[in-house]
């Protein structure tokens, strides 16, 4: 349908349109018109995708002095698949309903060992590998070689993008990732440098997080995009912890004995080089200096290798750290700074074929040169052994980034519209404060239903009247972990196919699947459903995944325990019958004995006035919403949201759930006991089992253009974009 | 301790808060007469299943109806518990399923502990399943159903049956799991090429696998509110339903059997008692002998119920009523429309009522363009299955063309 938001004409490519996607395009065309950044919450399933696109597009095409680009930022592989189909179906509407194709390319980037088509590299799993072995093909000198010598092997489809892609222009239109690689294979180009270089030109982009928001990769891959864009950041909830993750570097004893191996080995080629040079009789200073530079990074590494010596932990800024470094191997703060560069130049220089075996020593110069440029927001926390294991020795230094807003800002700096977006970022106006960006709109739309379709609820204490929680102090309590197991019985007994419970952590979970299974929970709980448990091993999680789905397709049901946090909690979507009732068990508190954790807390509370506190609950309820949010896909699921503490239903805990979920949690369904909650559970599976039209739908949680129109529906709308 | 816990029994204070008042509001008088008239109107109406134009139906239905009998049967959401809840609905099911259908056949089979047994075979005799049923009430409950074992046997036993007849199964399951020796994908996939229509009425919430088995064969697949929607869900199901592949449309061979011709009167000269004869369907009793009965044209055995296949030679007999009970359905009494009551007439057309205040709407005949009242507009389409204003003008009976 052709929908006039604002007076600007947007194509949309389907036939009904949500009311909260038009009150979501209301608000965002306002970012656009300003020109500034947006933070929007909507639920997932109700077609965030959809409407981000159609708008920016139509943006795109009647504004083109104001908006160039689009950059789509998502997390995932599958999560840019499906951002790419939804395009194309728009491009194909605007091609249906104009006649011609509108003049836009779109183009995903992704890494190597996405897009290769080489029928040797491509065969390789690993990402690191085929980046190595694609190097080692398509590097400059290797090139060079191949002219002189033919039987030096290079990347027939780097060679043919090279001569003929460079000069011409992508056609129009969408191109997923199989279609780069269909175009490639057909012009014998190839894929991954084509999309490198058509990101530049192109006016959709669609990436991962990680080229805009690490400064490394940023540097190279999103140099040259202008300002005039609207970046978007998809599924942004922990957009904070990937900026601090790009920033901040581990170092084990691993990592420096391997970049001592990989030095060694540069030291031999240098000095291979250096023999074969004088032969010829001549030295280049640069060589000489390569020498220098060598041996300063080994004294930075053996200053590293020092300071892993300890017994006990110690804290310090980078500035203390650097003046340490000078004081004990008189290296300075300029050359360190410069460590990242000289290093990949100098293998440039040496024609090193492979680099991954470098990786531990790039990690050190990196280490080098972030140490050296920030001085503030970071830290460095070495520690002699890990929390878990305070016996065996495996020293670590952690140079930690605390400061999410530093990778944020070039980003806030150099586009003129940003927009940040998830099904789950309440509260809000956490958001600005760390990342330190001041938006012009920030709105939490709800899901308008045709039926409530989704049934949070707080139950607090168990069948015996015991307060049920994950508090420190009561978490090994008996009583607390037979409730706990009581409750998710009967729900097992009382809710069809597939049960998600997450549990706070790992560590948690085993204690209470042991007690569980002495008190013979696991036993009774096997009567209704099959027992899935997710570890820490990802290859036994995803074989456990692909039996429970396979428990709840045939009809035996199941049930999946899980962790926040975990693998399970943040990427996988367990709509309609995979995910009928999800149990939240305690408020998934992060690790707060991390002296990390600590640090970044104190930061917080100087820099941006945040209590410490406020922040713990704000992650731990963005990760609570997170979890339960699994099970709702759209709006003709339905699941059951079980918040199994009794501090959820506090009010500062509560109010910082998202709005759609805050919408449906009455007070009558805050306080409950088990038997409570599962006789409110079987009503209401009842309730939702009975036939579900789209005709129930229409007007009122999804709309025709004629009704979309229609002056009072308007004014709903309008309404729900005010009232925040 | 363990065993207390595994104690599923409910108390009624355990249950949900049931707030039946809170429905009733009273109008501008103060009174609730006129909405209980409306909640009753609603409730009828509701049960009449708008019948959409011309449909082949399978008139001579073969349907087996699983019980589940698992542990889930004992819960108590249904009163006075799930399995005496649907014995009881049965009851009403069976008697309106041969009064709605009685060319058809109707088997029992129990989901117990895993497997599927056979309570009665496929047969039209009311009276033994009624009895079979009766005998269940005493059953104990335990252990969890398999589907795909139902699935198994109804396949094996719906197979063999003449191309005309329709092949249905009905299941009745409380369970929210199945307990299968196989992927039941694959039975699944066998039936639909069988062409059995499998439709599954859910006891407690809508489970994925019934869902699909339903979606593939072409079912339906409900779940019940309550005992009053588990009724209506029940005999939703006696009317035929459209063909659910193409069948033969061939003749079928049928016997209408006199009454026992009464040999000794006509013939006054041999003055001897007359013939013992034994009904065939009471044959095995040893009861039956004697009386009167329907003898088969063909072979000349004795029934004193019809319908019923001969067991002697395979002839279907019935009588001339029940081909025309079967009849009907082949050209259901188009929905009336419901129009608000403005004085447009003065009293029911069917049972001459007149219409007072209380009758907020009225039904409306689309092709006789009588007005009907809500209680006898129920009556027809559920009942009568024949329009009283239509069938008092010959010409629009016999479906004639519009003469105007």
């Amino acid at each position: 349908m052709k929908l006039t938001v604002d007076g600007l004409l947007v194509y949309f490519p389907y036939d009904y349109i949500y009311p909260e996607q038009y009150a979501y395009m209301l608000e965002l065309k306002r970012a656009l018109d300003a020109k500034g950044h947006g933070l929007l919450e909507m639920p997932s399933g109700t077609g965030k995708t959809i409407s981000l696109l159609s708008l920016i597009v139509a943006y795109m095409i009647q504004n083109p002095h104001h908006v160039r680009k689009l950059i789509y930022c998502s997390r995932t592989v599958p999560e840019i698949e499906k951002v790419l189909e939804e395009l194309k179906n728009l491009i194909k509407y605007y091609e249906k309903s104009q006649g011609e194709k509108p003049s836009l390319t779109g183009v995903v980037l992704s890494s190597r060992k996405n897009l290769c088509i080489h029928p040797d590299v491509s065969r390789e799993r690993e990402g690191k590998l085929v980046d190595g072995k694609c190097h080692s093909l398509t590097a400059s000198y290797i090139r060079e070689r191949h002219e002189s010598d033919n039987s030096v092997p290079i990347c027939q489809f780097y060679e043919g993008f090279n001569r003929e892609g460079k000069e011409s222009m992508l056609p129009y239109g969408v191109y997923t990732m199989d279609d780069l690689k269909q175009y490639g294979a057909d012009r014998n180009w190839c894929p991954y440098f084509l999309s490198r270089f058509a990101i530049i030109h192109a006016e959709i982009v669609v990436y991962s997080y990680h080229y805009l928001l690490d400064p490394k990769i940023a540097e190279v891959v999103s140099k040259e995009m202008n300002r005039e864009a609207v970046v978007v950041f998809d599924e942004a909830h922990n957009i904070d912890n990937v900026c601090i993750d790009s920033l901040s570097v581990k170092v084990t004893r691993r990592t420096i004995d391997r970049s001592t191996m990989a030095l060694q080995q540069l030291e031999k080629t240098v000095a291979h080089w250096l023999v074969s040079m004088r032969m010829s009789k001549v030295v280049p200073g640069n060589i000489r200096n390569a020498e220098h530079f060598l041996s300063f990074l080994k004294r930075f590494i053996e200053y590293l290798k020092t300071r892993l010596r300890i017994q006990h932990v110690v804290q310090e800024s980078p500035a203390g750290f650097l003046k340490d470094v000078q004081a004990r191997v008189c290296i300075e703060r300029k050359p360190l700074r410069f460590c990242a560069t000289r290093l990949s130049s100098l293998m440039k220089t040496l024609e090193i074929p492979d680099p991954s075996n470098f990786a531990s020593l790039t990690l050190i110069t990196h280490l080098a040169t972030l140490v050296s440029t920030y001085t503030k927001g970071f830290t460095i926390i070495i520690e002699p052994f890990d929390d878990k294991t305070p016996t065996v020795s495996n020293p670590i230094l952690h140079f930690s980034c605390m400061d999410s807003s530093i990778a944020m800002r070039p980003v806030f700096a150099r586009f003129q519209s940003v927009i940040i977006t998830s099904g789950t970022l309440s509260p809000l106006d956490m958001y600005p404060k760390i990342l330190d960006f001041n938006p012009i709109i920030m709105s939490s739309f709800t899901m308008t239903l045709a039926r409530p379709c989704i049934l949070p609820m707080i139950v607090s204490k168990g069948s015996d009247q015991v307060a049920i929680s994950s508090k420190y102090e009561t978490r090994e309590d008996v009583a607390v972990i037979r409730n706990y197991g009581q409750l998710l019985v009967e729900i097992s007994a009382s809710v069809p196919d597939g049960v998600v419970c997450f549990f706070t952590s790992y560590l948690y979970l085993e204690s209470v699947v042991g007690a569980w299974y002495d008190q013979g929970v696991v036993a009774s709980l096997q009567r209704h459903k099959l027992l899935f448990i997710e570890t820490q091993d990802s290859a036994e999680t995803s074989f456990a995944l692909i039996n429970y789905i396979k428990a709840c397709e045939s009809g035996r049901g199941a049930v999946l325990l899980s962790v926040a946090r975990g693998k399970v909690s943040e990427g996988v979507d367990f709509d309609h019958h995979l995910g009928r009732a999800v149990l939240m068990f305690g408020i998934p508190y992060v690790f707060t004995q991390s002296r990390i954790l600590k640090a970044r807390l104190d930061y917080l509370r100087d820099q941006f006035q945040i209590r410490e506190n406020d922040f713990l609950t704000f992650d731990a309820m963005r990760h609570a919403a997170q979890c339960v949010g699994r099970a709702l896909r759209g709006k003709t699921d339905y699941g059951i949201m079980i918040f199994a503490d009794k501090r959820f239903s506090r009010a500062d805990k509560r109010t910082k759930l998202p709005r759609w979920i805050q919408e449906h949690l009455k007070d009558s369904l805050c306080n409950l006991s088990t038997e409570e909650a599962v006789q409110i559970c079987k009503r209401w599976l009842r309730q939702m089992a009975q036939p579900f039209t789209r005709e129930d739908q229409l007007g009122v949680s999804l709309l025709t253009l004629q009704q979309l129109q229609s002056e009072e529906q308007q004014e709903k709308i309008e309404k729900q974009v005010i009232q925040k | 301790m363990a065993d207390d816990e595994q104690d599923t029994k409910e108390y009624r204070w355990e249950t949900g808060y049931e707030k039946t008042w809170e429905a009733i509001k009273e109008d501008e008088d103060g009174l609730v007469e006129g909405l209980v008239a409306e909640f009753a109107q609603k409730a009828a109406r509701k049960a009449v299943v708008p019948r959409r134009g011309p449909v082949r139906l399978g008139m001579m239905r073969h349907v087996l109806l699983a019980v589940d009998c698992s542990e889930a049967m004992n819960s108590q959401d249904l009163k006075p518990s799930r399995f005496l809840c649907t014995l009881k609905l049965l009851e009403k099911f069976i008697e309106e399923y041969f009064d709605q259908n009685p060319l058809s056949q109707l088997g029992l089979v129990l989901m117990k502990n895993k497997r599927a047994e056979k309570l009665t075979e496929l047969s039209g005799n009311v009276r033994k399943h009624l009895k079979a049923l009766q005998g269940l009430t005493e059953m104990s409950l335990n252990g969890e159903p398999s589907l795909q074992n139902t699935l198994e046997f109804a396949g094996r036993v719906l197979k063999p049956l003449p191309a005309h007849a329709s092949r249905e199964l009905l299941v009745l399951f409380a369970s929210l799991t199945t307990c299968d020796p196989g992927d039941i994908n694959i039975t699944i996939q066998a039936l639909k090429t069988e062409g059995i229509r499998c439709s599954v009425i859910g006891l407690a919430a809508e489970v994925r696998i019934c869902k699909k088995l339903c979606q593939d064969t072409g079912g339906e697949y409900g779940v019940v509110l309550d005992d009053v929607h588990y009724r209506s869900l029940l005999l939703d199901s006696t009317s035929p339903p459209p063909r659910a592949r193409a069948l033969d449309a061939g003749l079928v061979k049928m016997g209408f059997p006199h009454s026992a011709p009464q040999t000794n009167q006509t013939d006054p000269g041999t003055n001897a008692d007359p013939p013992i004869t034994v009904c065939m369907c009471h044959l095995d009793d040893g009861e039956g002998v004697g009386g009167e009965g329907h003898l088969c044209p063909q072979c000349r055995s004795k029934y004193c119920s019809l319908p019923a296949q001969c067991r002697t030679c395979g002839l279907t007999l019935a009588s001339a009523p029940h081909l025309a009970r079967s009849y009907h359905h082949l050209f259901p009494v188009e929905p009336y429309e419901e129009v608000a009551y403005e004085g447009q007439a003065q009293y029911c057309f069917a049972c001459l009522r007149n219409f007072t205040d209380l009758d907020k709407q009225v039904y409306r005949c689309g092709r006789c363009h009588e007005f009907y009242c809500w209680e006898c507009e129920s009556v027809v389409s559920t009942t009568i299955h024949v329009c009283p204003g239509c069938a008092s003008r010959p010409h629009l009976y016999q479906r004639l063309p519009d003469t105007s």
